[in-house]
């Protein structure tokens, strides 16, 4: 039993475990090592079927902790992919967690990028939805991606507007994802209606796809609106309607001209070509670092008409005529006083 | 409100009718069940009685309407409709077109006062340029590579024209969406069923469920009492599809939507009949229905989307580690 005595025999357990592992003492018999093999694997039984005997035992603690990360990770591996988003998107496919995530980006676009100036935002009414009307440009959705960040930072993420993006652009594989989770909602009536009336704000963009197509030698020239819808929904539902003239989004993506022929045989409806775009791919559908400036006019109140005078289509044109040419004016206005492309 | 004289069920051998017919036998006394298929389904309840029927043979619609006059028949509910599609695209539209026309004339000539369709939501088509919410009132444009869903929109024409000309009998078009549960079965069940999930590269569209029982209740309902009109039967909300497999554990592929088309035999789990385009359309654009009015008529439904997958994914699972 050589060196075995010279250890406190209170502490019998790691008396025999030293033992064991000074296992080449040549005078030790096999009786020994056996007893010595035996109660490490009792020890080790122990630590893995029962941890409140294991917590003294230090190589037994190292194993159970592997094996419950392990566990852990088996368990947790199917729902792994879930931490990126919520898991719970609104009945249009918005997802707050992707919002809160981009947050951090559409700030930096709208402080440091752009460096957007926002003006007029104090003439939001403090309750109730708005349909907020702006001039398009730009190719992606950038303009109604900033006007909805700067509402939802400046008054209250609740009352964050939904942005309308025509259909080519809302079914633009790997864009469509992302734009509904943002808050991107397909422009149509059904859709614009359902929004107001639960309540949400919308930013609507009557130009359509003349807005979005503009080359760059008629920026800031705002398109017919439509066919009168965004007033008429405004009437039926009977909210306010607020111009918005955005200034900038137009040298983001500055587009030269159209490819009408190329773009006719791949199926889409235009193809752009900006300074960048076909040039350097899609490093090309970034945007360029334009100063901004976002402007809301004075709402336009459309509660005292009624629903039913959404029917009356010359008063309708006549109103979208006239907040056509406010947002022209606004837009006018806003050119003149800016000073350079990129401030 | 009339009180139901007797039921038949055409396509006894269907989830739905099958389901139903048992529904109906446990729960109303003193109602004659009868019930239409090809072959006798085995287990049947006694309480059934069962008539063999093949609806393509072009004098179905005579014999239908002596079944109907033979039993007193008062309700038809109509779910003669194949579970997936099939290659067999004449077969198929002898089937869910015809047999429909017959099952309407057989209607028509027996007096029935109350009829039920079961068509789906796929009759509005995956469309790029659809609302986020299509109402009932939404034109039917169905998929131009899918003959089943054309069928079935051939099948509410028909219904529709057949219901203007009867203004006596109260004529209810239930439209389902993909329908999840412990014991349904279909072609897009089998297609969830997948371990690694084929989806469109690049499209991540809203998914809309509804749980087999809601299902069924909305078909009892409409069975017992009159509630004449179209109405969408769905689950409350919308998740987007790669959310919906990541949380029941599948994998996801991603492919090109120019190779996937041209894969017919992988996710032939979900073979159609048809270009696969017909199928993979709809993981690929909106075609979410708003519920609002099955909801009124019906009742709130007692599984979300988001239940009515995990209530399939976990039966599966039960399954699998028996």
């Amino acid at each position: 039993m050589g060196e075995g005595s010279d250890i406190d025999p209170a502490d019998e357990t790691s008396s025999k475990l030293r033992r064991h592992r000074d296992g080449e003492d040549p005078d030790r018999e096999f009786g020994d090592l056996l007893s010595g093999a035996l109660l490490d694997l009792r020890e080790e039984i122990h630590s893995r079927f029962d941890s409140q005997i294991a917590p003294g035992d230090v190589g037994g603690r190292g194993t159970a902790n592997w094996v419950a990360l392990f566990e852990e990770l088996r368990r947790r591996a199917p729902t792994l992919g879930m931490i990126e988003r919520s898991g719970y998107v609104d009945d249009f496919g918005l997802d707050e967690q992707t919002i809160r995530r981009a947050r951090p980006l559409l700030e930096y676009l709208r402080a440091h990028y752009w460096r957007v100036d926002v003006a007029g935002i104090e003439q939001l009414p403090s309750e109730g939805p708005v349909l907020l009307v702006a001039n398009r440009s730009g190719i992606l959705p950038y303009d109604g991606l900033m006007i909805s960040h700067v509402v939802a930072e400046s008054i209250s993420e609740r009352r964050r507007p939904r942005f309308l993006v025509a259909d080519w652009l809302i079914t633009l594989p790997f864009v469509q994802p992302y734009l509904a989770r943002l808050g991107g909602v397909r422009a149509c009536r059904e859709n614009a209606d359902r929004l107001l009336r639960m309540g949400h704000s919308v930013v609507a963009f009557p130009e359509g796809l003349k807005g979005a197509g503009k080359v760059f030698r008629q920026r800031y020239r705002l398109k017919r609106f439509g066919r009168g819808g965004v007033v008429r929904v405004a009437i039926e539902v009977g909210i306010p309607l607020v111009p918005v003239a955005v200034i900038g989004a137009e040298e983001a993506h500055p587009v030269l001209f159209k490819m009408e022929t190329l773009a006719r045989s791949l199926g889409v409806s235009f193809i752009p070509v900006t300074p960048t775009f076909p040039l350097l791919g899609p490093l090309g559908l970034l945007p360029l670092p334009s100063k901004w400036s976002i402007r809301f006019g004075a709402p336009i109140e459309t509660e005292h008409l009624g629903a039913k005078t959404a029917r009356d289509a010359l008063l309708v044109s006549r109103m979208t005529e006239e907040l056509r040419s406010e947002i022209q004016s606004m837009v006018d206005v806003d050119l003149h006083s800016r000073v350079g492309v990129w401030g | 409100m009339l009180k139901p004289g007797n039921i038949a069920i055409t396509g006894l051998g269907t989830f739905l009718g099958r389901r139903l017919a048992e529904r109906l036998a446990a729960t109303q006394r003193g109602i004659g069940l009868t019930g239409v298929d090809l072959r006798r389904p085995y287990g049947l309840s006694n309480r059934v009685r069962f008539h063999p029927v093949d609806l393509t043979i072009p004098t179905a619609d005579g014999h239908l309407a002596e079944i109907f006059g033979k039993e007193g028949v008062d309700t038809v509910v109509h779910t003669a409709f194949r579970r997936e599609p099939t290659t067999d695209l004449e077969e198929d539209h002898e089937l869910e077109t015809i047999g429909s026309l017959h099952i309407l004339n057989a209607c028509a000539a027996a007096g029935v006062r109350r009829l039920v369709v079961a068509s789906t939501t796929m009759v509005y088509g995956p469309r790029p340029d659809n609302p986020n919410f299509l109402t009932e009132s939404h034109p039917l444009h169905g998929h131009p590579a899918a003959h089943c869903v054309a069928n079935r929109v051939e099948m509410e024409a028909l219904v529709a024209d057949w219901a203007a000309g009867h203004p006596g009998a109260c004529v209810t078009v239930l439209r389902p969406c993909w329908i999840m549960g412990p014991d349904y079965l279909d072609s897009v069940v089998r297609y969830f069923s997948l371990p690694v999930v084929p989806t469109v590269l690049g499209y991540d569209p809203l998914m809309q469920f509804v749980h087999e029982d809601d299902c069924l209740h909305a078909f009892e309902t409409a069975t017992l009492r009159n509630h004449p009109g179209v109405f969408n039967v769905v689950a409350r909300g919308v998740l987007p599809l790669s959310t919906i497999l990541r949380a029941g554990g599948k994998r996801l592929l991603r492919v090109p939507a120019a190779i996937l088309y041209r894969l017919r035999y992988y996710p032939s789990q979900a073979q159609t009949g048809d270009r696969p385009e017909g199928f993979y359309d709809y993981l690929r654009y909106l075609w979410v229905a708003d519920g609002e009015r099955g909801w009124a008529a019906f009742g709130e439904p007692e599984y979300s989307t988001r239940e009515a997958w995990m209530s399939f994914i976990s039966s599966r699972r039960m399954r699998r580690y028996r």
